[in-house]
C-alpha cells in the first residue's frame, strides 16, 4: 500500500506548498527554475545517457519520472501538477483528445518545430495527425519512439505466418489454453480484449459487446498461464514456459531479441475487427505543459533529442529498445547497428505499422476495466 | 549409628565435560529418610553430581543406584525424585495452585484429587488455602519457597534434592526457612539431598554431611565428625575460620612448631607423621592466667577486638602470626588492647591433619 | 517547603517563561514537538488523505468536493466480486502464518537454546537477504523454479524428470510471503523462546512432564509474547504484500493490495482505492485489536 500513501503524500504535501508559498515563493521561484526542469515520461527518457549530455549542457537541474501508463500520468495533471511538470511524454491520443482540450498541454512554435517533421519517416509528415490539435491549427508535441503493438510469439513454436494468419483467434483456440501469458498492461489488454471478442476496441459500445467482450475476458485470464511485467513475459518465453503472450510488440520483445533470442517476435495480425487494420501501433507524442511557470528548458530538450545521435541514445536507452521517426534522417539510421535493426524488427517494421490501427481512446474504457478487473479475479487460483 | 537401609547408591560416579572432570569417582551411599547435605566451594562439582542424581545429566563412568537398580539413563521425568531449584523455578504463567498440581496433572491425576491435595500442601506448608489462585509472580520470597517445595512435595518422590534454594534469600528469612525445612523433613520423613556452599546451612540442617573438593568427595560424616574431626586441612578450614599452626614430628609423641616456638601435646590417636597442621578453633583458645591452665600454649599480644553479637572474637599476634580466639560474652578478656596475654587449649580441642 | 508557600509574582518570571506559560507549553511537548510535527505530516496525514478521498467521488481527484459513500457502495454491491480478493489475501496471509510458526519453531528454539555462539552466524545470514530488494530476490526465485530453470533444469538432467507447474500458482504465492516473511516470524519467536528460564522446563521434566508436554504446558505458553507478535506482523505484512503474488504467482491470484493498485493506476479511481485502502486497514486493525483483547499479553508475561 506504500504507493498509495507516497502519492498522497505528494500531493498533500503540494497543497501544504501551494497553501504556504505563492507570497513567499512566486519571485525567486520564476527565477529558479531557468535552472531546472521536469519530466514526467516513459522510461527511457528518464535515463541517464539521454539527461546527463543535457544537464551538463545547461548547468540545469533535469528531474524525469517515468510511469507505465498514460491515464496515471495525466490524472497527475489534473490533479494540479501542471505546476510541477514542464514536460509530458504520452501515447498518441491523449495530447489532442484530452490534455489540449482540457488545457493541461500548450501548443509549440509551428515554425521552429515542423521542420523536424520533415525530416522523419514517411508517415509522419507535418501536419502528422496525432501531433496536431483536433481543428488541425495548434502543433502540439512531438513524435519520436513508435512501434507495433499487438502480442508475441515465440516462433520456434509458431511461425509468423501462422501467428499473423491466426491473428487474435490464437485466444479462441481452447486447444491453447495454458499455452500463454498475459502481460500485466491494463489498457492494452482492454483493447486485445475486445479484438479477441471480434469488436473493435475504440467505438462506443452495446451491452451486447460488453457481454461478449466479459465472455473474452474470462477465457483469456482462465487461460493464462501466468500475468506479469515484460521481463517475466520474456523469460518465460525463452524458458518454454509460454509460447505467446498477450498484449507486446517491438516495446516488449525488443529485449529480448537484442540479447540473442530472435525467435520472439511482435506480430501483427493480418486482420481484425478494426476496419483495414489487423493490430495496434503506439506513437509518443511529448508536449510541453501548461505550467504556469513553465522552464524554458523545455522546448529546448525537445529540439534536443531531435539531434541524430540523442535520437538513437533514445532509441536504445536503458530499459526497452523501440524504432524512432528520426531514423528517416540518414545520419540517424546510419548508427543504428545490423543487431539493434534486428531487436527492433526493422525488416517487417514498415508493414507491421502500415497494419496497425493507432492507439486510441475507448470511449467506455472504464467499464471494460471493470469488467477485464472481475474477470481476471474471477479465474484468480485456477 | 544409624543402619537404615540405603536409597540411594553412587559407585565411581565420574562426570566429564569436554577434558575436564566436574565429578570424579564418587562413591557414597545415601540412607532412607536422611537429609544430606553436600558441601563445597563453587566449581567443586556438587551442582552437577545433583544433576546426576537428578537424572539431567548422565554419569560418564559409574553407577546411580536407586533402591538398588542402575538409573544412569532414566530420563529426569521417570524418576521418582524431584529437584527444587536455586531459582526455584516456578510457572509464571500458572498460579499456585497450578504450580502445585503441576506433577499430578501430568501423571493424569483428576482435577478434583489433585486440588484437594494442593490445598492438602498448602496447609503442610503454613500457607493461606486463599493463595491457591494467586499468582506465583504475587508472593513473596518465603512464600516462593513454600510454594516450589509443596509442588516438589506433590507426587511423593522418595528423594527430594535442593540446589542452594536458599542462597538468594536474605539471612534473616534464611535462618527461618532453614529449620523450617529440617521440620518439613522430619514430618515427611523423605530423603532429602541438599547442596550447599554454606557450612552453618548444612550444619543446622543435616544428619550427615559430605565435604566436596575439586569432583571429589574429600569427607562424609555427621555434623560433629566434620567439625570435630576434619580429614585434611581444606574441610578444617571450610568448617569456618580456624588457627592452623604448621608442626613437625618431636620427640616422646609431642610436635615441635615450625614457624613458632614450642612443643605441642597431641590429641589422641593422631596418625604418624613428618611434618603436619595442627587446628585449633577459635573456642577452643582460652586466654589463661598461668602455663599449668591448659596443655598447649602461647605467649602473644591482644591485637583488635570484634563483637559478634554473644560472643567476642580476638585477634591475638604470635609472632608473625595471627590467631583468632573466640569467647562467649560472659568469659570476656578482661584486659586492654596491645597486652601481653598467655592463651592456651587442650589437646583433646585440636585435630592434627597430614594434607 | 512546599510550592503552595512561594509568593506568585508574575512580574519576577523571565519574559520568555511567561510566553511559554501563555502557549501553555511545558518542556515535555515542547521536546516532542519534532515528532509529533513528522508523525503529522508523515503518517497521519496521508491517512487522512486516504480517509477523505474514499468518501469523495469516484473517478474524481478532488478531495471531499462532495463527500459521498458511493465508493463504499460500489465495493459492497452484491454484484462486486472484490471480497474475493479480501479473502485471498486474508487466506494467504493466514496460511503465511501457520507455516512460518510451524518451520520458524524448531529454528527459533535451536537459536534460543541449541546453537550458542553459531546463533550469531546463523541470524547474520538470515538477515543478510533482508539487504537485497524483494523483488530482486522473487526473481531470484522466478528462476530457480521457472520451466528449464535452475530447480527443473537439474532435476531433469539428473532424473529426467522435471517439476510440475509450481512457478504462477497460488502455492507459489504462498512460498514466497513465507520465504520474505521468515525473519519477522523468527525473530519475535527467538526473542519469546530465549525469555523461557531452562530452569523452568528442566523442573517441568524433572516433575514429570514429557517432551510434549514441556512444550505445550511451558514453553509455548512462555514464548506465547514473541509468537504473537511474530505473527502479527507476518499477518500485517501478509495482508499486505502485492510482490509474490504479481511476481511468482503470476497473478494467478488477485489480491486486494493488487486491486487497490489498479484502482489507483490503470482505472485512475482514486476513490475506490482509497476505500479498498480504507476497508483493509479496518479488516486488519479489527483482527489485530480482537487478538490482542483475547490474548491478554500482561498476563501471558506474567505481569499481573
Amino acid at each position: 500500500m506504500s504507493f498509495t500513501r507516497r502519492d498522497f503524500l505528494k500531493t498533500s504535501a503540494a497543497g501544504a506548498a501551494a497553501l504556504s508559498a505563492p507570497a513567499l515563493l512566486a519571485g525567486p521561484a520564476r527565477a529558479a527554475r531557468e535552472k531546472e526542469m521536469n519530466i514526467l515520461c516513459w522510461e527511457g527518457y528518464n535515463s541517464a545517457e539521454v539527461l546527463d549530455p543535457f544537464r551538463s549542457m545547461h548547468d540545469a537541474t533535469v528531474k524525469a519520472e517515468s510511469l507505465t501508463n498514460d491515464p496515471t500520468m495525466i490524472n497527475r495533471l489534473r490533479a494540479g501538477e501542471t505546476d510541477v511538470w514542464d514536460l509530458i511524454n504520452v501515447n498518441n491520443p491523449w495530447a489532442r483528445k484530452v490534455m489540449y482540450p482540457e488545457g493541461l498541454i500548450k501548443p509549440l512554435d509551428r515554425a521552429t518545430f515542423e521542420p523536424y517533421f520533415e525530416k522523419m519517416l514517411p508517415g509522419f509528415e507535418p501536419p502528422y495527425k496525432w501531433a496536431m490539435s483536433e481543428d488541425g491549427s495548434e502543433l502540439l508535441g512531438i513524435a519520436q519512439r513508435f512501434g507495433p503493438y499487438s502480442f508475441v510469439v515465440n516462433t520456434d513454436k509458431i511461425s509468423k505466418a501462422t501467428a499473423e494468419d491466426q491473428g487474435w483467434d490464437l485466444w479462441n483456440d481452447p486447444a491453447n489454453a495454458g499455452r500463454y501469458g498475459v502481460l500485466e498492461s491494463d489498457d492494452w489488454n482492454v483493447f486485445d480484449i475486445f479484438l479477441i471478442a471480434g469488436i473493435n476496441p475504440f467505438v462506443e459500445h452495446s451491452d451486447a459487446d460488453f457481454e461478449a467482450f466479459d465472455a473474452a475476458a474470462k477465457k483469456v485470464f482462465k487461460g493464462a498461464k501466468l500475468v506479469g511485467d515484460i521481463a517475466t513475459m520474456n523469460q518465460a518465453l525463452i524458458s518454454g514456459e509460454i509460447d505467446f503472450h498477450l498484449t507486446g510488440g517491438t516495446y516488449s520483445a525488443s529485449p529480448a531479441r537484442y540479447d540473442g533470442f530472435p525467435e520472439i517476435r511482435g506480430i501483427t495480425p493480418l486482420t481484425s475487427a478494426i476496419p483495414g487494420k489487423g493490430g495496434v501501433a503506439w506513437i509518443e507524442i511529448t508536449s510541453v505543459v501548461n505550467n504556469p511557470q513553465l522552464s524554458p528548458l523545455a522546448s529546448q530538450f525537445l529540439e534536443y533529442v531531435q539531434a541524430p545521435e540523442m535520437a538513437h541514445t533514445v532509441a536504445f536507452a536503458e530499459g526497452t529498445f523501440n524504432p524512432v521517426t528520426q531514423m528517416g534522417q540518414k545520419e540517424c539510421f546510419d548508427l543504428f547497428t545490423a543487431d539493434q535493426l534486428e531487436a527492433i524488427q526493422w525488416d517487417s517494421l514498415e508493414e507491421d505499422m502500415a497494419r496497425s490501427a493507432e492507439y486510441d481512446i475507448v470511449p467506455d474504457y472504464d467499464r471494460a476495466l471493470d469488467i477485464m478487473t472481475a474477470a481476471k479475479r474471477e479465474a484468480s487460483g485456477g | 549409628m544409624d543402619e537404615r537401609p540405603s536409597i540411594l547408591e553412587l559407585v565411581g560416579v565420574t562426570k566429564q565435560f569436554g577434558g575436564l572432570t566436574a565429578v570424579d569417582h564418587i562413591d557414597l551411599k545415601v540412607r532412607e529418610g536422611e537429609f544430606f547435605t553436600i558441601v563445597g566451594p563453587s566449581g567443586s562439582g556438587k551442582t552437577t553430581l545433583l544433576r546426576m542424581l537428578a537424572g539431567m545429566e548422565t554419569p560418564t563412568t559409574g553407577d546411580i543406584l536407586l533402591r538398588d537398580r542402575v538409573v544412569n539413563e532414566l530420563p529426569a521425568n521417570r524418576r521418582p525424585t524431584c529437584m527444587v531449584f536455586q531459582s526455584l523455578a516456578l510457572f509464571p504463567h500458572k498460579s499456585v495452585g497450578e504450580n502445585i498440581e503441576f506433577p499430578l496433572k501430568m501423571r493424569g491425576v483428576a482435577r478434583d484429587k489433585r486440588k484437594a491435595r494442593a490445598l492438602e500442601l498448602l496447609d503442610l506448608l503454613r500457607l493461606p488455602q486463599s493463595y491457591y489462585a494467586r499468582n506465583v509472580t504475587q508472593c513473596s520470597g518465603g512464600e516462593r519457597q513454600r510454594v516450589a517445595l509443596a509442588r516438589a512435595f506433590a507426587f511423593d518422590p522418595e528423594i527430594l534434592f535442593f540446589d542452594e534454594p536458599l542462597s538468594a534469600i536474605d539471612y534473616k528469612l534464611r535462618k527461618t526457612l532453614e529449620k523450617e525445612l529440617k521440620d518439613i523433613h522430619k514430618e515427611s520423613g523423605k530423603t532429602f539431598m541438599y547442596i550447599t556452599h554454606s557450612l552453618e546451612e548444612a550444619m543446622v540442617m543435616s544428619d550427615r554431611i559430605g565435604v566436596m573438593r575439586a569432583g571429589r568427595l574429600v569427607q562424609v560424616g555427621t555434623p560433629e565428625e566434620i567439625y570435630t574431626q576434619p580429614r585434611d586441612r581444606f574441610v578444617s578450614e571450610f568448617m569456618g575460620e580456624v588457627n592452623v599452626i604448621e608442626v613437625r614430628k618431636g620427640a616422646n609423641g609431642h610436635a615441635v612448631g615450625v614457624e613458632l616456638p614450642g612443643d605441642f601435646v597431641l590429641p589422641g590417636g593422631a596418625v604418624p607423621f613428618e611434618t603436619a597442621h595442627l587446628v585449633v578453633r577459635p573456642e577452643s583458645l582460652r586466654f589463661l592466667a598461668g602455663e599449668g591452665e591448659a596443655e598447649n600454649h602461647l605467649r602473644g599480644t591482644v591485637y583488635n577486638e570484634y563483637a559478634l553479637g554473644s560472643r567476642i572474637q580476638y585477634q591475638v599476634r604470635v609472632g608473625e602470626k595471627v590467631f583468632i580466639v573466640e569467647r562467649l560474652r560472659q568469659q570476656a578478656y578482661q584486659g586492654g588492647l596491645d597486652q601481653e596475654v598467655l592463651i592456651g587449649w587442650d589437646a583433646k580441642d585440636s585435630v592434627l591433619v597430614t594434607d | 517547603m512546599g510550592e503552595a508557600a512561594l509568593p506568585r509574582d508574575d512580574s519576577a518570571t523571565p519574559p520568555q517563561a511567561a510566553a511559554r506559560r501563555r502557549l501553555g507549553l511545558r518542556a515535555g511537548p515542547l521536546y516532542s514537538l519534532p515528532m509529533l510535527t513528522l508523525l503529522a505530516v508523515g503518517f497521519l496525514a496521508p491517512l487522512i488523505a486516504v480517509i477523505g478521498f474514499s468518501f469523495s467521488e469516484p473517478r474524481s481527484f478532488d478531495w471531499l468536493a462532495e463527500p459521498t459513500l458511493e465508493n463504499y457502495r460500489t465495493i459492497f454491491d452484491p454484484s462486486n466480486t472484490v471480497y474475493l480478493s479480501f479473502l485471498w489475501s486474508l487466506w494467504f496471509a493466514f496460511l503465511s502464518v501457520l507455516i512460518l510458526a510451524v518451520i520458524c519453531y524448531p529454528v527459533a528454539y535451536g537459536l534460543a537454546k541449541v546453537f550458542g555462539r553459531w546463533s550469531m552466524v546463523i541470524t547474520l545470514l538470515l538477515v543478510f537477504p533482508l539487504f537485497i530488494s524483494e523483488n530482486v530476490r522473487l526473481y531470484g526465485w522466478v528462476l530457480f523454479f521457472i520451466k528449464a530453470g535452475v530447480l527443473d533444469g537439474t532435476l531433469r538432467a539428473l532424473f529426467d524428470a522435471g517439476i510440475g507447474d509450481f512457478l504462477f500458482t497460488p502455492e507459489a504465492i504462498v512460498f514466497g510471503l513465507v520465504y520474505v516473511y521468515v525473519p519477522f516470524m523468527l525473530f519475535p519467536m527467538t526473542l519469546g523462546l530465549s525469555m523461557v528460564p531452562n530452569e523452568v522446563v528442566e523442573a517441568a521434566g524433572d516433575l514429570g512432564a514429557s517432551r510434549l508436554q514441556v512444550f505445550r504446558e511451558i514453553e509455548l505458553p512462555l514464548a506465547i509474547p514473541g509468537i504473537i507478535i511474530g505473527s502479527l506482523l507476518t499477518f500485517v505484512l501478509a495482508v499486505g504484500a502485492i510482490a509474490e503474488s504479481k511476481v511468482l504467482g503470476g497473478q494467478s491470484v488477485i489480491v486486494i493490495t493488487h486491486d487497490i493498485e489498479i484502482a489507483f493506476t490503470y482505472s485512475q479511481n482514486w476513490p475506490l482505492g482509497a476505500a479498498l485502502a480504507v476497508l483493509l486497514m479496518l479488516v486488519i486493525g479489527v483482527l489485530v485489536m480482537t487478538v490482542l483483547r483475547y490474548l491478554d499479553l500482561d498476563r501471558i508475561l506474567g505481569r499481573r
